[in-house]
């Protein structure tokens, strides 16, 4: 019982709150939003260094034991997706200060921003499957005015869009949520561990209940073929908010995912053979399909990302490839048991954690240059490097990163992908399957790669090379946006560098995550029948 | 009585898939709306009425022993935040969609931009 | 829908909805009921309101005050009144939820304590009944800021 797991959503609705009571008084409400997403920070940060020095900790919310009440659980899994959103979190609100205009900000900007933080923090605490949908709902109201903050007419299309499409998500999971609580009778995800782990136990519609579930977890971290709305939903939405949902709000899917199917059906007796897994996992099940949908992904956002003219679009289509990065090695972990299993999640993790800062710093920078240009499309960018080298060395960071050049945080991302991924394929070849899939794998991922360096180059190249169109000489690019986001390149830079307490984190997080048992005992405690 | 609910939920959600997928954005947030009724329905149902012990009625654990026979409370407590979450859901669907039909100046949604 | 019979309706029947409105929200904590079902109540009563008359009705029939029939609906009176009950409403749920914390009980906690009145009799004093006062703000200031917007356009 630690006050300290409560404390990051305390921080958030606290801030949200006082934001929309100040909200007279603009300046104030900045500052009133720039200071709690510092506290914010600095919560989780203290957080992080519980679990990380003293162990998870449980908060049992109006003090009802688990299984019947609420319970927020901090393990390193949880503590380490806050890390990231954090990190994202503070650059993002502190560049919206500068990037929106004073009349938009004035509306209920702080507030909304707030309260997406909000719900993706609850999302990554709580420990109650229902509980996980509220938080969803309550991440999702504020990122649907958010894609419709700007109001005209391709903003309020793309915005419908993408409200039927996640309320549609949301029925799909309360009815997964529904069929759950059904069969095993709890909700609570620890104590559906423990059902679930009883051999004898009813399983056999677990399979297909969470496949519902499923649906609106690869809809929140844009999977495909769940990817379409990513790209008009990213164009519309203010850019610093963008950065935020690329960072964050899509890593709660994949979280939720790595929850749900590694901590809480780790130990149930899910039989259901599927060729090209190991006999011995209970989620093998999960392999094909989340291999599947990271492959098309991978295909999907880089094949666009190399078509699309304007930077923002073509950072969303890199963020739907790059998301494909993070299920591969998901998908390899569910078929693999033991060390592999441990390699794949720790693999998606680390990614997840590269992709959220590199694609957080590009998100942010291409808000640079459409303040100082008033366009992102590569047609009418050029030259940019001549007008300030300073920026154009903090996109170059975010370019290699993203491409995976050592020794930055992307290169250490891939390599443990496609470690996981060339580990999967000895497996394959030492057992006597075939090893086609897992070569295609290696294959897609290598042509993925390659693409990646093909549209990073492209937007490099368009933006900043050539001569100076003449939007780019009348622009002027605003030095404290650049002198903010060099401090985030330096973030990037030292997170590669100093790699190993970065992947210390990330091995307690997966280890966390594998831990059914540890997990199940953290939160039931003593009640443990 | 299962047999009537699973009707029930049935018949909306046939019904709420078939609004969504009209071209008129007011049908498309009506059928969002049934969808969600449909969901609701659903939730009640997974709950059933459950033989009474000491253990489903703690409330009344103390007080007398032939406990009356219940319905599960959680899951009205489910349909209820879901209720609340939905309503909250159309509502900003309304407001969004009038918003979206005042700027694109039509309610047909494939005549849209992309 | 300004007709007569509406009229006469809605003049019987909106203090019976609020009445049964506040029956509901006070006895929320511990019989079906609360905050937000009482809220939704209220704002069903404004809005019939809002359908019988019109959107000043309200502010010039009832409060008697001058109406600047020119202005934008979002600065009506009125509608800063109702987003300012909504903000009022939201923080008397946060200010509720984190009084426990205060005085040791987690985040959330209710308690409850029976006083004695004269003519009441015994009476539950629940602080979940605060905390359904911020909901019942926020239900209603909510509603009916989106209702007095969309329905202005």
């Amino acid at each position: 019982m630690s006050l300290l797991a409560l404390a990051p959503m305390l921080a958030v609705l606290l801030t949200g709150t006082a934001a929309l009571l100040v909200r007279g008084w603009p300046r104030l409400q900045r500052g009133v939003s720039v200071l709690g997403t510092l506290g914010y920070a600095g919560a989780v940060g203290s957080l992080c260094w519980q679990v990380v020095s003293g162990g998870a900790v449980v908060y049992q919310v109006g003090g009802w034991r688990a299984p019947f009440g609420i319970t927020l659980v901090a393990d390193a899994l949880s503590a380490f997706m806050l890390a990231l959103t954090a990190i994202v979190a503070v650059y993002a609100v502190v560049f919206s200060v500068r990037f929106i205009d004073d009349r938009n900000q004035r509306v209920y900007y702080h507030p909304m921003f707030q309260f997406l933080l909000l719900g993706a923090t609850g999302a990554l605490l709580t420990g109650d499957l229902f509980n996980l949908f509220v938080w969803f709902e309550v991440m999702l109201m504020a990122s649907y005015v958010f894609v419709a903050f700007y109001g005209n007419a391709q903003h309020t299309a793309a915005a419908v869009r993408y409200v039927v499409l996640n309320i549609i998500g949301g029925v799909l999971m309360l009815l997964g949520i529904g069929g759950l609580y059904a069969t095993t009778g709890t909700l609570n995800m620890a104590d559906m561990a423990r059902v679930l782990a009883d051999p004898g136990g009813v399983t056999g519609a677990v399979v297909g209940l969470s496949a519902l579930i499923f649906v609106t977890f690869a809809l929140k971290a844009g999977l495909v073929p769940f990817q379409f709305w990513v790209p008009s939903a990213y164009r519309a939405a203010p850019l610093p908010v963008v950065a935020v949902f690329a960072g964050a709000t899509k890593k709660v899917g994949i979280y939720a995912i790595i929850r749900l199917y590694f901590t809480v059906f780790g130990n149930a007796d899910l039989s259901v053979a599927v060729p090209g897994a190991d006999a011995g996992s209970s989620i093998g099940f999960l392999a094909p399909v989340l291999v599947l949908m990271g492959v098309a992904s991978i295909l999907v956002g880089g094949l666009g990302a190399v078509t699309r003219d304007s930077l923002d679009e073509l950072f969303a289509y890199s963020s739907i490839g790059q998301i494909g990065f993070i299920a591969v090695p998901i998908g390899i972990a569910a078929a693999s048991t033991g060390s592999l299993r441990h390699l794949g999640v720790l693999a998606a993790l680390v990614f997840a954690f590269h992709h959220a800062v590199t694609k957080g710093l590009l998100f942010l920078s291409t808000g640079v240059i459409r303040d100082a240009v008033g366009t992102t499309r590569l047609s009418r960018l050029g030259g940019l490097a001549d007008s300030s080298p300073a920026f154009a060395s903090v996109m170059l960071v975010g370019g290699l990163s993203l491409v995976g050049i050592p020794p930055l945080a992307g290169f250490f991302g891939k390599l443990f992908v496609f470690d996981a991924a060339s580990r999967r394929f000895a497996v394959a070849a030492a057992g006597t399957e075939t090893t086609a899939g897992a070569a295609a794998i290696l294959l897609v991922l290598v042509v993925g790669a390659v693409l990646t360096i093909l549209y990073s180059t492209r937007a490099w190249m368009g933006a900043f090379w050539g001569g100076q169109t003449e939007a780019v000489v009348r622009g002027r690019i605003d030095p404290v946006e650049v002198a903010l986001l060099s401090t985030f390149a330096a973030v990037v830079l030292a997170s590669g560098v100093g790699f190993e307490p970065i992947v210390q984190f990330a091995d307690a997080a997966a280890d966390a995550a594998l831990d059914t048992d540890g997990y199940v005992d953290l939160v039931l405690g003593g009640e443990r029948s | 009585m299962s047999l009537a609910l699973a009707a029930t939920v049935g018949v909306l959600f046939a019904f709420g898939t078939f609004l969504l997928l009209r071209d008129d954005l007011v049908k498309v947030v009506w059928g969002l709306a049934i969808l969600s009724q449909a969901a609701n329905v659903y939730l009640i149902s997974m709950g059933g009425i459950t033989e009474p012990t000491g253990d489903t009625v703690p409330v009344l654990a103390e007080y007398y022993a032939p406990f009356p026979e219940t319905a599960d409370p959680v899951v009205q407590a489910l349909v209820l935040t879901a209720i609340v979450i939905s309503f909250g859901m159309t509502a900003f669907a309304l407001a969004l969609s009038y918003r979206a039909y005042q700027e694109n100046e039509t309610i047909d949604v494939t005549e849209w931009p992309q | 829908m300004t007709t007569v019979i509406t009229r006469t309706t809605a003049r019987i029947v909106v203090p019976i909805i609020l009445v049964v409105a506040v029956s509901l929200f006070l006895q929320g904590h511990s019989l079906p009921g609360g905050g937000f079902i009482g809220g939704v109540l209220t704002v069903a009563a404004f809005t019939l309101v809002y359908v019988a008359y019109n959107l000043d009705y309200l502010e010039a029939g009832v409060l008697d005050r001058e109406v600047d029939y020119d202005r934008h609906i979002g600065q009506h009176r009125t509608v800063a009144a109702y987003r300012r009950l909504f903000v009022f409403g939201l923080a008397v749920v946060v200010g509720s939820a984190v009084a426990g914390l205060f005085v040791g009980s987690p985040f959330l906690a209710q308690t409850y304590t029976y006083v004695h009145l004269p003519l009441f009799g015994e009476i539950e004093l629940a602080s979940a009944v605060v905390f359904d006062l911020g909901i019942y703000c926020v239900v209603v200031g909510g509603l009916l800021t989106i209702f007095s917007v969309v329905g202005a356009e």
